[in-house]
C-alpha cells in the first residue's frame, strides 16, 4: 500500500486513490462538486485543487509547480498533498466567490439548506462577501425536468454530476447541458422528461439545490430528519438506504452507498415505493374473531390477561394466539402450516419456525408466495433501450420484488429442510390451520391464494393490510412495515444486511419481532444483535451471522447465493 | 413523413462511414439540415439521433453549444450576415458598423428582418482582419464593410 | 533582422493565376516532396522534420517532431492525424490564405504528415466561417483522389489514406486540440483532462496527432529541402537557455489593426514588432502613434510602443510580459484609442468563447467583462482594478485552475492591459465619464 502524506499526516492509500480519497483516509476534507466516485472524472469544478508534490526515497520534496485537481490527480508512494496552503485556501475561497456570484441566496427556502455542499464548503473554505458589484442573472426554474424532479436553475454549480449520471449509469441520456458558457443550463429536450426508474438519483448526486425532489419538495427541513440505516425491500436487489424521518413520519429514502449491495444508486420504483407504510389502511389492532376471543364475561384474573388487556389488546392476542397455535398443532400437527413471507427478517422467520418446530417437528413451514415482476431490469440502457453487455451493468432493479427469498429460505431449508411453496400445500388442500406471516405491500392475496387456503379450523393472519384472509381470519396481528423493524435481509447475491427501524408503527400494529418474541414465550425484547447471533449458531446456511454486528455494509453469506440456493 | 430529406438522409449515411463513431456525424447532419431548413427542428434532431443511435437531448446539448444551430422557434432569414466586433475590426468600425446596420433594419444582433430577408449576427472573429471591418454572408467573407456596401451586396442576392 | 531578399515560401503561389489547381501546384514542383517522403521510411521523415526545429504554428509552439514521437511505437488499430483549421484567434488568418490561395501545399503536408505518423486517416478540422477555404479544399481533395494523391496506394506505395472535411461551427474553444477532438466526436466542445495526451489516446480514444494548417505547409519543404535549409532561417537557439528550442523557418505574420496596411507577410521568424509596422504594414495609420501592440493574437497580450522592438519569435514576446508568440498575429492600436474599451472587447470575447467547463473561466471571464461595461459606463471603482488583476491571476492552466489554455489567454490581456496602462484606467475611473465606442453591452 503505497504510502502518502496528507498535510504532514503519513497514511496509507489505496494505489487505486485520487487524491481526494487519500487524503479522507488521512481525516482531510478536499471539497469538490464534480467529482463523484460513480461517474467520470472531468476535473472542471476546480474545487479540488490542491498542491501536489513527491517525498524522494532520499528525503527530499519536491512539489509541484501548480495547484492540480485532486480528483484527476492519482497517487503513489511518497505522494505529498497539500490542502492547506494559502495557494491553495485562495484558490477555494475565490472558486467559490466564483460559483456564489450568480446563486441566489435563497437558502431560507432552499429544499438542500443544510446539506448543501455550497453552504458547507462557503463555511469552511470561503468568504463571506461577495465582491459582485452588478446584478445577479436570474434563470426561469424547471419543473418539467421529469415528473419527480425541478430545477431551480440558477442554484446550478454546473458540476454535470446529472447529466453524465444519465448518460453513464442510466443510458437513457435524457439531460443534457444546454449553450455555452456563462449561459449553459441543464436542461431536458422538449417532451423528453427525465423519467427512467433511476432519475430520482440526480436528486441525490445533486451537490447543491438546483435538482429537487417534488415528493419532498418544501415538505420538511433537512435539519429536523433523523436517518436510520437500512434496506430497500422492493427487490432482491437489497439497496442500502437511509430511512429519513421526523416524528415517525417518513418523508424520504436515499442510497446508502454500499459497494457490497448496489453500489451509490437506488431506483426511483424503492425510493418512492415506501408511502404504503403510512397507507390509512394498514392494520393497526389487532382482531379476535368471536370464536377465539374470551367471552367478556370470562375475562377476568382467571384468565390471566390481567387487568391491562382493557387497554393494551395485545395481551389479550398473543395469549389466544399462542393458545389456538397450541391447540391446533395437538389436533393436527401435520395439518399445521406456518407461511413464511420472503418480506420476513431472517430472525423474525427464525423465531417463528424454530418456535413452532419445537412445539412439534411435523408442523409445516412454508414459503409465501415470491412477488416476480417482468424480468431484471439492468442498466446502463444502450441507445435503444436495450440492456448493457454481460460485465458492464452498473445497477439491477430485480424481477423478485422481495427482500429476502434467500434468508427465509436458509431458515426454511434448516428447519423444513427444503423449500416448500404455499401455493404446493394449498394445492395438496391437506391444511387444517394456517399461521400467515404477509408483510407485503397491498393486494397481495390473490383468488389461488384464498381459494387454497379453505376452511380451516384455525387461519392466523399478521400482515399490513386487511385482505380476503384477513377478513376472515380468526385472529389478525397488525405488524410492521419495512420501515419499523430491525432485523437481518438477504438479498439476491448472499448479502446480509442489517436494517434498523427508523419510526413506531401506527396504532397498535407492532413489529414482527416483537410480536414473535412475545408469542414465542422468549425473555426479554426483540434484539435483531443477539438474535443473529443464536442464527449464526445453529443455522449451517446463515453461520456468517455469527458476528452480529453486520457493519454498514453487511457480510457476505459464506456460500455464494448459487450454492446457498442448493445447500 | 420524415422531417429529413432523401438529400440530408444520404449525406448522413455517406458520413457515416468516414468515422468509427457515429456521433461524430452530429456536426455535418446538424449542417447538412439547418442548410436545408435554416433551422434544425426537434423532429429533425431526434430523427438525426435515431440515426446517430443517440438521445435527442444528445444531440440539442451539442447544437445548442455552439450557438451556429438555429432551433425551429428561431428560423434564420433567406441571407445569414455576420459583423465581426473582435478587436480588429472593431479598431476599424466593426461594432459601428454592426450598430448602424441594427438601427437601419430596426433589429437587434441575432435577429431577423421583419421581411424575414436578412438575419444580422455578430460574430467574434472572423479571420479576415487584414480586412476589417468584415462581414460573412452565409459562408463567404467580404472585406473592408461600410454600412452601404452591405446593403448593397445583400440586396444583389437572391 | 528581416533579410532583404527573403524569397517567400510558404506565400511563394500567392497571386498566382489558378494557384489553387493541382495542375498548377505541380508545375511548380508540388508533390515532389511527398513522392521524396513515400521513398523514406516514415522515421526518416520524422527525423527530418525533428532536426528542422519546426515548432507548431497555432500557438503553443510545440515542437512538431518531438509531438510525433509521443505516438506508441507498437500500435495496432488506426492512429489518426486532425489538422486544426479552427483558427479563430482575434487578428489571426494566415490559414485561411494559405488554404484559399494553395490548398495543395497544405494538403501535401497533411499526407507527408500522415505517412510519418502511420495516420491512415486525416481528419481536417476546419472553422466554418472559411467557406471559401472549403471549397478549395473540397476541390483539391478531389483532385488528388484522382491523381492517386490520396486513398489507396498512393503513387503507387504501399501507403493508403483519407481525408476527410470535417466543418466546424462557430467556437473558438475547438481550435483547443482536445476541445477540437471532442468537436470532432459531435460532442460539445469541452477539451479534455490530460494526461492522457492525444498521442495517446486522441480522437475516438486512438492515438492522435493535432497539427496546425502553417504547420502542415511547412513539412513539404523541409522534406524536400532539408533540416539545414529550414534551420538556415530565424532565431537559433538561446545558448543560455537550455530549454529554448528555437525559433526557425519562415512564418506567417498578420498584420491588422491600426495601421496602413493591413496584411498578411512571410518572413523569417524573429521579426520586430516595429520592423513589421513601419516596413510591411505602412506604418501606423492617420499619422498617429502606436499605443499598444499586440503580438500574436489578443490572448497573448500587449507591448507598449517602448517595446516593439521586441522581435517576434517564440521567445521574445515572453521577454515583455506577453504570454508568447501565438499565431504571430500583430494588433496595432494607436494612441487615440482607450485600453478601457479595447480590454472590454478581448474581455468580451473571452466570455463569450470560454466553453464553460472549468468554473475559474466561465465565471471570471463573465465577472471580468461585467466590471470592464461598468467602468465603461462611468461606475467604476478604483478597487476594481486589483479585483480585475486578481482574477487575471488566478485563472487558467499557469495557475492550474483550469483545463486549458483559454482562460490563460484570457487573463494575459487583463494582466497587460493592467500592468503597463494601469494609470490609463485609473484616470478613467476616477473621470467617471462614459466610452465613446459604440460596443454592445452584454450580447456575450
Amino acid at each position: 500500500m503505497p504510502k502518502v502524506i496528507v498535510n504532514d499526516i503519513e497514511v496509507e492509500a489505496d494505489p487505486k486513490d485520487n487524491c481526494i480519497l487519500a487524503a479522507r483516509k488521512a481525516g482531510v476534507e478536499i471539497p469538490h462538486y464534480c467529482w463523484h466516485e460513480a461517474l467520470s472524472v472531468v476535473a472542471s469544478c476546480r474545487m479540488c485543487l490542491v498542491e501536489v508534490g513527491e517525498k524522494k526515497p532520499d528525503g527530499s520534496v519536491v512539489m509541484g509547480p501548480k495547484l492540480v485537481p485532486g480528483c484527476q490527480t492519482p497517487i503513489k508512494e511518497g505522494t505529498i498533498i497539500k490542502t492547506d496552503t494559502p495557494k491553495v485556501k485562495t484558490s477555494q475561497a475565490l472558486t467559490l466567490e466564483l460559483l456564489l456570484l450568480n446563486h441566489p441566496l435563497d437558502c431560507s427556502i432552499c429544499d438542500q439548506a443544510g446539506e448543501c455542499y455550497l453552504q458547507d464548503y462557503t463555511y469552511k473554505f470561503g468568504k463571506a462577501q461577495s465582491r459582485l458589484d452588478e446584478p445577479k442573472i436570474q434563470r426561469d426554474d424547471k419543473y418539467h425536468i421529469g415528473d419527480q424532479i425541478a430545477l431551480f436553475t440558477d442554484r446550478c454549480v454546473m458540476c454535470t454530476r446529472c447529466v453524465r449520471f444519465t448518460r453513464e449509469i442510466s443510458g437513457t441520456a435524457e439531460l443534457q447541458v444546454v449553450a455555452r458558457g456563462s449561459h449553459e443550463e441543464i436542461d431536458v429536450f422538449p417532451e423528453k422528461p427525465c423519467n427512467n426508474k433511476l432519475a430520482g438519483n440526480v436528486v441525490d448526486l445533486c451537490p447543491v439545490g438546483a435538482l429537487c425532489s417534488k415528493d419532498f419538495l418544501y415538505k420538511k427541513r433537512v435539519w429536523w430528519l433523523k436517518h436510520a440505516e437500512s434496506v430497500c425491500t422492493g427487490c432482491s436487489t437489497g439497496c442500502s438506504i437511509y430511512v429519513d424521518q421526523n416524528e415517525d413520519k417518513v418523508y424520504r429514502l436515499r442510497p446508502r452507498a454500499n459497494p457490497l449491495a448496489q453500489g451509490h444508486f437506488m431506483c426511483d420504483e424503492g425510493r418512492f415505493g415506501f408511502k404504503y407504510i403510512a397507507d390509512e389502511r394498514r392494520l393497526t389492532h389487532p382482531r379476535l374473531s368471536s370464536s377465539v376471543s374470551i367471552p367478556k364475561e370470562a375475562r377476568g384474573s382467571s384468565q390471566g390477561l390481567g387487568d391491562l388487556s382493557f387497554t393494551d389488546p395485545w395481551i389479550e392476542a398473543i395469549k389466544v394466539t399462542r393458545n389456538k397455535i397450541k391447540e391446533a398443532i395437538k389436533t393436527d400437527a401435520r395439518g399445521f402450516v406456518a407461511v413464511l413471507s420472503p418480506f420476513m427478517t431472517v430472525e423474525e422467520a427464525y423465531l417463528l419456525a424454530s418456535w413452532l418446530k419445537q412445539l412439534d417437528q411435523r408442523v409445516r413451514l412454508v414459503l409465501g408466495p415470491v412477488p416476480m415482476v417482468g424480468s431484471d431490469d439492468m442498466y446502463p440502457k444502450g441507445p435503444k433501450g436495450e440492456p448493457p453487455e454481460a460485465g458492464k451493468v452498473k445497477f439491477t432493479i430485480r424481477a423478485e420484488k422481495a427482500p429476502n427469498r434467500l434468508g427465509v429460505e436458509a431458515i426454511l431449508r434448516h428447519f423444513e429442510g427444503e423449500v416448500v411453496s404455499v401455493a404446493q400445500v394449498a394445492a395438496k388442500a391437506d391444511a387444517t390451520a394456517w399461521y400467515f406471516v404477509g408483510g407485503y405491500q397491498h393486494g397481495w392475496v390473490n383468488e389461488v391464494i384464498d381459494r387454497g387456503v379453505g376452511k380451516p379450523s384455525l387461519l392466523i393472519v399478521q400482515d399490513l393490510f386487511p385482505s380476503p384472509l384477513s377478513e376472515r381470519a380468526d385472529i389478525v396481528l397488525p405488524s410492521g412495515s419495512f420501515a419499523e423493524r430491525d432485523g437481518t435481509y438477504v438479498n439476491h447475491s448472499g448479502l446480509a444486511q442489517a436494517a434498523t427501524a427508523a419510526v413506531r408503527s401506527p396504532g397498535s400494529a407492532r413489529p414482527d419481532g416483537r410480536i414473535l418474541m412475545e408469542l414465542t414465550e422468549r425473555k426479554g425484547l426483540f434484539n435483531a444483535t443477539s438474535i443473529r447471533k443464536e442464527i449464526g449458531g445453529i443455522v449451517r446456511g446463515l453461520s456468517a451471522l455469527k458476528i452480529g454486528d453486520l457493519g454498514e455494509n453487511g457480510v457476505k453469506l459464506n456460500a455464494p447465493a448459487k450454492e446457498l440456493a442448493n445447500a | 413523413m420524415s422531417e429529413l430529406s432523401e438529400n440530408a438522409k444520404k449525406v448522413i449515411t455517406d458520413h457515416l462511414g468516414r468515422y468509427p463513431s457515429k456521433q461524430a456525424v452530429t456536426l455535418p447532419a446538424l449542417h447538412v439540415v439547418q442548410e436545408e431548413r435554416g433551422c434544425v427542428s426537434n423532429r429533425a434532431m431526434q430523427e438525426i439521433a435515431e440515426i446517430l443511435e443517440l438521445s435527442p437531448a444528445q444531440i440539442h446539448d451539442t447544437m445548442s453549444f455552439y450557438g451556429f444551430f438555429r432551433t425551429e422557434k428561431d428560423p434564420l432569414g433567406k441571407v445569414r450576415i455576420w459583423i465581426c466586433r473582435s478587436l480588429p475590426c472593431m479598431l476599424r468600425g466593426g461594432e459601428e458598423l454592426l450598430a448602424e446596420l441594427c438601427d437601419r433594419w430596426g433589429i437587434q444582433p441575432g435577429e431577423t428582418t421583419a421581411d424575414g430577408k436578412i438575419t444580422l449576427e455578430l460574430a467574434e472573429c472572423l479571420g479576415a482582419c487584414d480586412g476589417a471591418p468584415c462581414m460573412l454572408v452565409n459562408d463567404e467573407l467580404s472585406l473592408c464593410m461600410t454600412a452601404d456596401q452591405v446593403e448593397n451586396q445583400v440586396r444583389g442576392m437572391p | 533582422m528581416s533579410d532583404q531578399t527573403f524569397e517567400p515560401v510558404l506565400l511563394r503561389r500567392w497571386g498566382k493565376p489558378d494557384s489553387q489547381s493541382l495542375e498548377s501546384y505541380k508545375a511548380d514542383g508540388g508533390y515532389k516532396a511527398l513522392q521524396k517522403a513515400l521513398s523514406m521510411s516514415n522515421t526518416e521523415v520524422i527525423d527530418v522534420v525533428k532536426a528542422s526545429g519546426l515548432r507548431g504554428r497555432g500557438g503553443a509552439g510545440f515542437p512538431t517532431g518531438l509531438k510525433w514521437t509521443f505516438l506508441p511505437k507498437d500500435v495496432t488499430g488506426p492512429i489518426y492525424l486532425c489538422i486544426n483549421g479552427d483558427e479563430s484567434e482575434p487578428g489571426t488568418f494566415n490559414n485561411r490564405v494559405l488554404i484559399e490561395e494553395d490548398p495543395h501545399q497544405v494538403l501535401e503536408g497533411i499526407v507527408i504528415s500522415s505517412y510519418a505518423t502511420r495516420a491512415t486517416t486525416a481528419y481536417f478540422y476546419l472553422r466554418y466561417e472559411y467557406g471559401r477555404c472549403y471549397r478549395a479544399l473540397k476541390k483539391a481533395i478531389d483532385e488528388m483522389y484522382a491523381n492517386n494523391l490520396l486513398g489507396k496506394n498512393i503513387l503507387g506505395s504501399e501507403y493508403s489514406l483519407d481525408i476527410y472535411l470535417h466543418r466546424g461551427a462557430c467556437a473558438y474553444i475547438c481550435g483547443e486540440e482536445t476541445g477540437l477532438i471532442e468537436s470532432l466526436e459531435g460532442k460539445r466542445a469541452w477539451p479534455r483532462i490530460k494526461p492522457p495526451f492525444p498521442a495517446i489516446e486522441g480522437a475516438f480514444r486512438r492515438p492522435t496527432v493535432v497539427n496546425n494548417v502553417e504547420t502542415m505547409a511547412c513539412i513539404p519543404h523541409i522534406v524536400e529541402r532539408g533540416a539545414e535549409w529550414f534551420m538556415s532561417m530565424g532565431v537559433p537557439k538561446d545558448p543560455n537557455n537550455p530549454r529554448d528550442a528555437g525559433s526557425y523557418g519562415p512564418k506567417l505574420y498578420c498584420i491588422s489593426g491600426h495601421v496602413n496596411k493591413p496584411g498578411l507577410v512571410e518572413l523569417p521568424m524573429g521579426v520586430t514588432a516595429r520592423e513589421l509596422i513601419d516596413k510591411h504594414a505602412g506604418g501606423v495609420w492617420k499619422g498617429r502613434k502606436a499605443k499598444a501592440v499586440v503580438p500574436g493574437g489578443i490572448s497573448m497580450g500587449f507591448m507598449t510602443e517602448k517595446e516593439l522592438d521586441t522581435p517576434l519569435d517564440f521567445n521574445g514576446p515572453g521577454r515583455v510580459g506577453c504570454l508568447g508568440l501565438g499565431t504571430a498575429a500583430v494588433i496595432v492600436i494607436d494612441d487615440h484609442t482607450s485600453m478601457v474599451d479595447v480590454l472590454y472587447n478581448a474581455c468580451r470575447f473571452f466570455a463569450h468563447e470560454s466553453c464553460g467547463q472549468c468554473t475559474p473561466c466561465r465565471e471570471g471571464t463573465a465577472w471580468s467583462t461585467k466590471i470592464l461595461e461598468r467602468i465603461r459606463d462611468g461606475r467604476g471603482k478604483l478597487s476594481d482594478i486589483d479585483l480585475l488583476m486578481e482574477i487575471a491571476s488566478s485563472i487558467g492552466t499557469i495557475p492550474g485552475s483550469t483545463i486549458c489554455g483559454l482562460a490563460d489567454g484570457a487573463a494575459w490581456p487583463m494582466k497587460n492591459a493592467i500592468t503597463k496602462f494601469r494609470g490609463e484606467f485609473e484616470e478613467y475611473i476616477k473621470s467617471g465619464r462614459k466610452s465613446e465606442s459604440r460596443q454592445l453591452a452584454g450580447a456575450h
